[in-house]
């Protein structure tokens, strides 16, 4: 993963998605400590689980629906990337 | 999913290797835990909170903890010391998650992916609601919900309704609700629910609202999304929403839990457990080749109310080949378990006897 989309990933964790994932989740790489979700450093989930949580939400999280295609995938490889790390 | 002793901090007293970590908020109890036990010890109760618990404080002084009850004639917040002077109850009672058996469906929907371990059977002991009711004065006019609303700490920044766990369940629940302390005799912990929990027999788990801090009764449903969109019913390519039956009851249902392995030829007692959901669970059926015959089985211990599972065994004799077991509950009305479970869009409610088959090899 080259670094421009990782970076990309990470604003998108932090700020671009709405609400920004780093609100309610732990990312260490992503300097996020939220709580209200589960830590993905502890759940480490492969790219294809956190497209899927994005894309149809899991339990209170919604899905983000306003985020592009490419923007959810590089936002899933960069979490599936970063997580436990 | 990752085990061994890194279970997360605040369920660190519970036993690891009975648990699947799927994360820090969901633990599901192994297939090989459950036994013939009437009762699950708490310590491999599983584990699902929607949003991460509030703080242990909450746990350190109980009896302070506060509940407010309103659409009651008199509206009044509570506090554990005063409803433990309102009455008490025990029931017994199937805890299971709306998604127990998300696994077993082929459309790959989103969530734990749990099988058969999200589920136990407790014993909750509380006030009844409808004593604290009485005691209010009743419920008042028009009122059709009995929705609770969890304690847990909201950040800044999110719209509340997004993510604040609060339930609505049908006015008739209300006589079964328990507002409860103590789960197998034991003061109930932080992570399931603890000090004080709105239990509500026959329902799935996220109805049982955790550290409930208010109970009001609504002519409307809960405007949280948790209720409007989410844990509803819709076939698969749907998106949730009011229009779609809620999960609320749970439907008869059993599991094999035992033997799992491939085993040397000879006699096996095969054991599982069964229940109805809000009936009395009738009968269960059990074959070992994989539904082309079935054999009664017999229920194991004592029969501890029509919320609770049943153990049951059945006693084989195996000869070597391969065996697929399978079991299939009746409930008092006369509902069956099916073979395949209609499959909904986010994989909630699956009761089919065939997917949860074990497969073994008998030499």
């Amino acid at each position: 993963e080259s670094d421009s989309t990782r970076e990309q990933g990470r604003s998108l964790f932090t700020e671009q998605a709405e609400p920004p994932c780093a609100l309610c989740h732990t990312l260490k790489d992503a300097g996020a400590s939220g709580t209200i979700g589960p830590s993905l450093d502890v759940m480490q989930p492969e790219s294809e689980i956190v497209m899927r949580a994005i894309t149809q939400g899991i339990g209170p999280m919604m899905p983000y629906d306003d985020l592009s295609e490419e923007e959810k995938q590089i936002l899933a490889d960069y979490v599936a990337q970063v997580a436990g790390q | 999913a990752s085990e061994g002793s890194d279970l997360p901090e605040y369920v660190n007293w519970k036993e690891p290797e009975t648990l699947i970590i799927h994360s820090d908020n969901t633990l599901e109890t192994k297939r090989s835990a459950f036994g013939t036990a009437s009762i699950t010890p708490e310590d491999r109760l599983y584990i699902r909170n929607n949003i991460s618990p509030p703080p242990s404080s909450i746990v350190e002084d109980r009896d302070s903890w506060e509940v407010s009850i309103e659409g009651v004639a008199e509206p009044r917040t509570l506090t554990l010391a005063e409803l433990k002077t309102m009455g008490i109850e025990t029931v017994t009672m199937v805890l299971q998650c709306s998604g127990n058996g998300r696994a077993y469906f082929d459309h790959d929907p989103s969530g734990t992916q749990w099988q058969l371990g999200a589920a136990g059977n407790v014993m909750w002991t509380g006030v009844p609601l409808r004593s604290i009711v009485e005691a209010l004065g009743g419920v008042a006019e028009g009122a059709e919900y009995v929705t609770g609303t969890g304690g847990e700490e909201l950040p800044e920044g999110i719209d509340p309704l997004s993510i604040l766990v609060e339930r609505s369940v049908p006015l008739e629940a209300m006589e079964d609700i328990l507002l409860a302390w103590d789960i197998n005799g034991e003061p109930i912990s932080l992570a399931h629910g603890g000090p004080l929990r709105m239990v509500v027999p026959g329902y799935t788990g996220v109805n049982n609202v955790k550290y409930i801090k208010k109970i009001a009764f609504t002519e409307e449903e809960s405007p949280a999304r948790i209720q409007q969109t989410r844990y509803r019913l819709m076939p698969v390519g749907e998106e949730g929403g009011p229009q779609w039956p809620s999960v609320w009851k749970m439907d008869v249902k059993s599991w094999i839990t035992g033997p799992l392995d491939n085993r040397g030829a000879g006699p096996v007692l095969v054991t599982g457990v069964a229940f109805g959901g809000t009936t009395p669970v009738d009968s269960v059926e059990v074959s070992v080749d994989g539904g082309e015959t079935w054999h009664q089985a017999d229920f194991v211990g004592p029969d501890l109310g029509r919320f609770a599972w049943r153990p049951f065994v059945l006693a084989v004799d195996l000869e070597p080949g391969n065996y697929m077991l399978v079991s299939r509950a009746t409930d008092s009305e006369g509902n069956s378990q099916p073979e395949n479970f209609e499959p909904n869009q986010s994989g909630y409610s699956h009761n089919g006897w065939r997917a949860p088959g074990v497969e073994i090899a008998v030499s």
